[in-house]
């Protein structure tokens, strides 16, 4: 028989013991890599549905409420501007493209957002793309007479059932003016995959307060400047107007991650003393075992084996339950991880793989394996110091 | 007489140590050569006819450093930014916004890994380019760094225009 035969042969005869060390280590590996994951994935979900636009323009108040509202939708939207900034800034000689955007109730939880058609507009500095998967985009309808057109993000689309030529509206105030579905659009895996586009016109005319309005009202303006250097003249023109602030949407990003950076070190230090107590489990688990069967020890001794041998023994073993308790816990970690992509996605909308496989998880792999070997190693070295004759004695 | 060759030994050996020793932070002394411009230097490289003196030409195509405001004008992995005399948020500051002469496209050899201040200011050092040039994504700039590499710089002073580094006033 070979070492690793017995090692595991040893482990099967305590089954319950070593399927609970491997479940112990399995949680704990599974923590470590589910919170790297999704921590990794938040980040990522947020730098790919970040804006293509360098500022946004909107109401004086928090910087993050605006662009979380306007960007990612996950706030309420900052209170109204109105649309003489969006011509102010679309006659500006500095300016290459303004897009007003406003950011409405839901239907079915899918936000509403008013816009016009340079929102989907294609353009050299791009990096998302709209695309339609069927239908045709709203026009930019006159304010007198809006079309109550609606074009759906994929998700938007998929989640209500809507679907081309569909009529709909919720809420008895919109009952008199409802949507007509024209257009979905392709996955864009960002925010907009989860709204409901409109005209600004359509918006105006649905909601009374702003139908009887002079001047409408808007969110915010996405604004990209013809040169980049001009951002930080228009930044500070638009801050220090007592109405409005521009506010850099990677700037509110990169605070955002540090935030997490703070919240990911408390979460490290809880995982470091998660791994410890798991650490001092296997311990106590191999050094109990390792005591209970000294007489077995003894007498392979006895039959002719060697010191060494008895030691990697009891080291196998407890490698193998840190091999499986590893393994088993890089597969929880990666389902507890897509889990939490899915709940985010339907959510906020932001899109992570959880499936990345990297540098991560044969490093966690290894840690694991070392620390298992470790955990090990005083029990193997009590097996390896197990003295013959004094084992062997009579039990009574 | 026997003593001689272990004295020779020792010395020997006391040198190899010293030398192991003192190693690390010679070469660390000279990784640390790269010339450092400022914002200063590359508004008075513009010349009336827009076109850049050949000084700071002479800069492209070589390592250099410079510290700035971060400006996260591009995706929020800074894989891309501008460098700013400038601090981006300093509505409450008496500084006027800079323009293309004080601003410089960074380009980061990889995704930047750092807690983002905006009235901090960090070190870039990179390959320079200087001189109009255009691109699709980020649009014309007059002063690039590429492969940057990029860090808080602790303590460091921001050079208006006019003044003028020790470092580069001992120049000739």
């Amino acid at each position: 028989m070979t070492i690793l035969t017995v090692a595991i042969k040893y482990l099967r005869g305590r089954l319950l013991a070593s399927v609970l060390t491997t479940v112990s280590i399995a949680l704990g590996v599974g923590l470590v890599i589910a919170s790297i994951l999704v921590s990794r994935g938040i980040k990522e979900g947020f730098v790919a549905g970040a804006t293509d636009y360098n500022l946004v323009v909107g109401a004086k108040g928090s910087p993050t409420q605006l662009v979380l509202a306007v960007v990612f939708r996950m706030d309420i939207a900052t209170p109204n501007i109105e649309y003489t900034v969006y011509e102010e800034l679309k006659d500006d000689p500095r300016i290459d493209v303004a897009v007003p955007v406003m950011v409405g109730d839901a239907y079915q939880g899918f936000r509403y957002v008013a816009t016009n058609s340079a929102y989907f507009a294609v353009f050299p500095w791009r990096r998302r793309m709209y695309s339609l998967s069927s239908g045709r985009f709203f026009r930019d309808d006159p304010v007198d007479s809006p079309a109550y057109e609606a074009v759906l993000g994929a998700e938007a689309a998929g989640g209500t059932g809507l679907r081309l030529g569909d009529r709909f509206y919720e809420g008895e105030e919109m009952a008199d003016h409802p949507l007509t579905v024209v257009g979905i659009l392709r996955p864009t895996h960002s925010a907009d995959d989860r709204a409901i586009f409109i005209s600004l016109s359509s918006f105006w005319g649905m909601n009374e307060l702003a139908h009887g309005m002079v001047i409408k009202p808007l969110t915010a303006v996405l604004v990209r400047p013809k040169r980049l250097s001009d951002i930080t003249g228009l930044h500070r023109e638009r801050n220090v107007a007592a109405e409005t602030q521009a506010v850099l949407p990677s700037g509110v990003l990169l605070t955002i991650f540090n935030m997490m950076a703070v919240a990911q070190e408390a979460l490290n230090m809880i995982l470091v003393i998660v791994g410890v107590i798991v650490l001092i489990y296997v311990f106590v688990a191999m050094y109990s075992a390792t005591l209970e069967r000294r007489r077995e020890i003894a007498t392979m001794r006895a039959l002719g084996a060697r010191r060494a041998t008895v030691l990697a023994i009891v080291l196998v073993e407890s490698g193998t339950l840190a091999v499986a308790g590893g393994i088993g816990g890089i597969l929880a970690g990666h389902a507890a991880a897509y889990l939490a992509a899915a709940m985010l996605a339907a959510r906020s909308g932001l899109v992570s793989q959880p499936f990345q496989f990297d540098a991560v998880q044969p490093a966690v792999l290894a840690i694991v394996i070392l620390l298992g070997a470790l955990a090990g190693l005083l029990p193997a070295v009590l097996a390896y110091r197990t003295e013959v004759a004094e084992n062997l004695a009579p039990l009574s | 007489m026997r003593r001689y060759p272990r004295t020779r030994a020792f010395r020997a050996c006391l040198a190899a140590c010293l030398c192991s020793a003192l190693l690390p932070a010679t070469l660390r002394a000279a990784s640390d050569e790269v010339p450092r411009l400022t914002f200063a230097q590359l508004v008075d490289s513009i010349r009336a006819d827009s076109e850049l003196t050949q000084s700071i030409k002479s800069y492209s195509g070589k390592e250099i450093e410079i510290h700035g405001f971060i400006v996260p004008a591009g995706p929020p992995d800074l894989s891309f930014f501008m460098l700013s005399r400038v601090s981006a948020l300093g509505n409450y500051c008496c500084e006027v916004p800079v323009g293309q002469d004080e601003t410089v496209f960074v380009f980061a050899a990889k995704a930047v890994k750092l807690l983002y201040d905006p009235l901090r200011v960090y070190k870039v050092r990179g390959v320079f380019e200087a001189g109009m040039s255009s691109d699709p994504a980020n649009g014309s700039s007059l002063f690039r760094v590429r492969q940057a590499r990029v860090e808080e710089a602790v303590g460091a002073p921001i050079f208006k225009v006019g003044e003028t580094p020790p470092a580069a006033a001992a120049k000739p």
